[in-house]
């Protein structure tokens, strides 16, 4: 067993660091207050430094690496700006990866591959205001018409959306089967007829990523924009959040991480009774405890990376770091502001927008009580 | 054209540095290592050339262990062809003409039309070894460039010199360059191009077969500065605190003529 990063691995991570610290760094206060999007920025530059494709093979477009350096580049742009981090993770790991784990040939060649270069930005649509944690009660309907398809219905909280040109969403396409079965995967191509964006969402955190409502009304696709099997589009999407679920760990990693080195620094500088704070044992306990924490996530969110890239079972694996590593990012979020004192508390210091932007790791791609279901019926099945 | 470039790997400045145990040099346990900052420069310059000329081949040359081989890896992602490694475990403590007898005697026969270098580095700051690589090569070098541009053989670089004064230099090649900050902003390497940096040949030396000077240098000790006194804080109204100043500056130090 070896604990030890690859050279590769190891330069990935220096080169995301700096261009992270000196490109996205400076505006992620001010992106957050003005809760905008900057795609020349938070996008298109991943695509010149290769990160929009980095586990794809190169015939696709890719990078051809792991998923350790997938999370990593996740951690490090969070460790600076979550709404960057879950833009590359929701337009990789939800966007493009189900192309290339189910796409055929031709779809790869006309989705996988200019959502690798970056060219295109994927995302996601599979909640609904009747389906959340229960994926299964989709109401959107995909009925067969000729050789396309008809898709209506509404997709709500879509990270990406309305930036994004190429959307998989699901939708029921057997009205009689129960729950799950019954549920079909799509390719959708913004600009496609009848394919719309309702409201932008006003949040507690990640104020930089675009979370859109999808519409579609009377959408006609073509049968060539299946994704899978008929039927089978249940198990795209929990193949898919398996690997999500990886992107999500690694942004929480990296918030948290980026708190903690926030709190270190301040606790070295700041001086109350004659001393720095890290002076009290107090606080230094705190600061230990959170690094302990952060530690052990970050060994489960490269394992779980670690067994996806290995070609082993990870499903469970990928539970367990995004609800160790999102819980950690609360935690040690909290303390840091805490550590921060009112300073902390005030928009002059990162660490209130880190705490904001940690709470939504414990939501998406399957809430927190969701891993737990996860990891509970993986042991007693 | 044949380019070399030569770069060495150096603590990152934001480490906390301690003596180490001998005195003599800082203790390289526990520190992140990368490249140094004006090598980065000369890589970005390199790799600028090649992509202007449509053309040539890039050395990159590193004189340490095994591990600045990591550092070369980025230069070979960045866009260099190829690495030549010349491995040496003692490296920090040479003097600066001994790694330039190293470079100059690999250099030697290779033809290398252009050879770039950082200004200094970052941790020796002795800002030597590239003029006296240049000298003992026999050809010209130009200091401390901000700018360089190709035509033909010739090469005009424009040097930074004291007092914010710049000076343009003409040169025919073969002749070696010290690159500084402002001469470009180095690329970031991207993920496919470290990927295929593993590819890159990267051959390895004993640094036996290349040192050619012995040293005549020895240094006896490294300490950090001793800590001067405190500040002074002067505290009152504005227009005090005006006249207060300007005392003091005249009559302790020459910023002001009295
Ligand atoms: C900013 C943001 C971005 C998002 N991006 C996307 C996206 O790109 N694509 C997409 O499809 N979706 C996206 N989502 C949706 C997100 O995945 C869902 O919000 C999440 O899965 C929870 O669903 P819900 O909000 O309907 O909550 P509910 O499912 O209603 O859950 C409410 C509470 O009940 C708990 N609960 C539910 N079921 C159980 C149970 N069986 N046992 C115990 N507790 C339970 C939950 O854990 C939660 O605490 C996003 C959401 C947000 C806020």
């Amino acid at each position: 067993m070896r604990f030890e990063l690859s050279e590769e691995q190891r330069l990935i991570r220096e080169t995301v660091r700096d261009f992270a610290e000196t490109e996205i760094a400076p505006s992620a206060a001010q992106r957050d207050e003005e809760e905008r999007f900057d795609r020349g920025l938070m996008f298109d530059s991943l695509a010149e430094l290769g990160l929009t494709g980095i586990v794809f093979p190169e015939q696709y477009g890719g990078a051809g690496a792991d998923y350790i350096s997938y999370a990593i580049a996740v951690e490090e742009l969070s460790r600076v700006c979550a709404s960057t981090g879950v833009t590359l993770s929701a337009h990789l790991s939800l966007g493009a990866n189900p192309i290339y784990l189910f796409g055929t040939e031709e779809q790869k060649q006309e989705f996988l591959i200019p959502l690798a270069t970056g060219e295109k930005m994927g995302a996601f649509g599979l909640t609904e205001p009747s389906a959340g944690s229960d994926a299964g009660s989709t109401r959107t309907t995909g009925v067969r018409d000729g050789n396309g398809w008809i898709l209506n219905g509404t997709k709500i909280f879509i990270t990406n959306g309305g930036e994004a040109e190429t959307y998989v969403v699901f939708a029921r396409t057997d009205k009689d089967a129960t729950k799950h079965h019954g549920i079909s995967a799509f390719i959708v191509s913004k600009g496609t007829d009848g394919f719309s964006f309702g409201k932008k969402e006003k949040k507690l955190g990640i104020r930089s990523s675009p979370t859109m409502e999808i519409v579609f009304e009377n959408c006609r696709i073509p049968g060539t924009n299946l994704l899978g099997e008929e039927g089978e589009g249940f198990k795209v999407a929990m193949k898919t959040l398996d690997g999500g679920r990886i992107g999500i760990a690694a942004q929480a990693l990296g918030i948290a991480q980026g708190a903690l080195e926030q709190a270190v620094a301040y606790a070295k500088e700041r001086k109350q009774f004659d001393k720095p704070l890290a002076a009290f044992q107090g606080i230094s306990f705190q600061l230990a405890d959170m690094a302990t924490q952060i530690e052990a996530s970050r060994l489960l969110v490269y394992n779980a990376a670690y067994r996806a890239s290995a070609g082993l079972p990870y499903s469970q694996a990928s539970a367990m770091a995004k609800l160790m590593a999102s819980e950690t990012a609360m935690k040690v979020t909290t303390q840091a502001v805490q550590i921060l004192g009112g300073y902390g508390y005030t928009r002059e210091f990162p660490v209130e927008r880190m705490m904001r932007d940690a709470k939504i790791t414990e939501i998406y791609e399957g809430t927190s009580e969701i891993q737990r279901l996860v990891i509970g019926a993986s042991l007693t099945r | 054209m044949k380019i070399l470039v030569c770069i060495k790997q150096v603590p990152d400045m934001e480490s906390k540095f301690k003596v180490d145990a001998a005195g003599t040099w800082y203790d390289t346990s526990d520190l992140a290592w990368r490249m140094n900052e004006y090598d980065e420069y000369a890589v970005e310059q390199a790799v600028r050339l090649k992509e202007q000329l449509g053309q040539g081949d890039i050395t990159v040359l590193s004189i340490g262990s095994d591990k600045v081989k990591e550092t070369m890896k980025k230069a070979l992602a960045m866009g260099c062809d190829r690495g030549l490694h010349v491995s040496d475990d003692q490296a920090a403590g040479k003097e600066p003409l001994q790694i330039a007898s190293v470079i100059a005697a690999f250099a030697q026969d290779k033809g290398f039309d252009v050879i770039f270098t950082g200004m200094q580095s970052q941790d020796r700051g002795s800002g030597q070894v590239g003029v006296l690589t240049a000298e003992i090569l026999g050809m010209p070098s130009v200091t401390t460039i901000v700018d360089f541009s190709c035509d033909g053989g010739v090469v005009s670089a424009k040097r930074e010199l004291e007092g914010g004064v710049k000076a343009r230099v003409k040169v025919n090649t073969p002749a070696l360059f010290t690159c500084q900050l402002g001469l470009n902003k180095p690329r970031y390497p991207t993920l496919p191009n470290i990927m295929k940096a593993k590819k890159k040949e990267l051959l390895s030396v004993p640094v036996a077969e290349l040192l050619r000077a012995d040293a005549r240098q020895q240094t006896t000790k490294l300490y950090f500065p001793e800590k001067k006194g405190g500040g002074i804080v002067l505290e009152g109204d504005v227009g005090e605190l005006a006249d207060r100043l300007v005392q003091i500056l005249q009559e302790k130090t020459t910023v002001l003529s009295r």
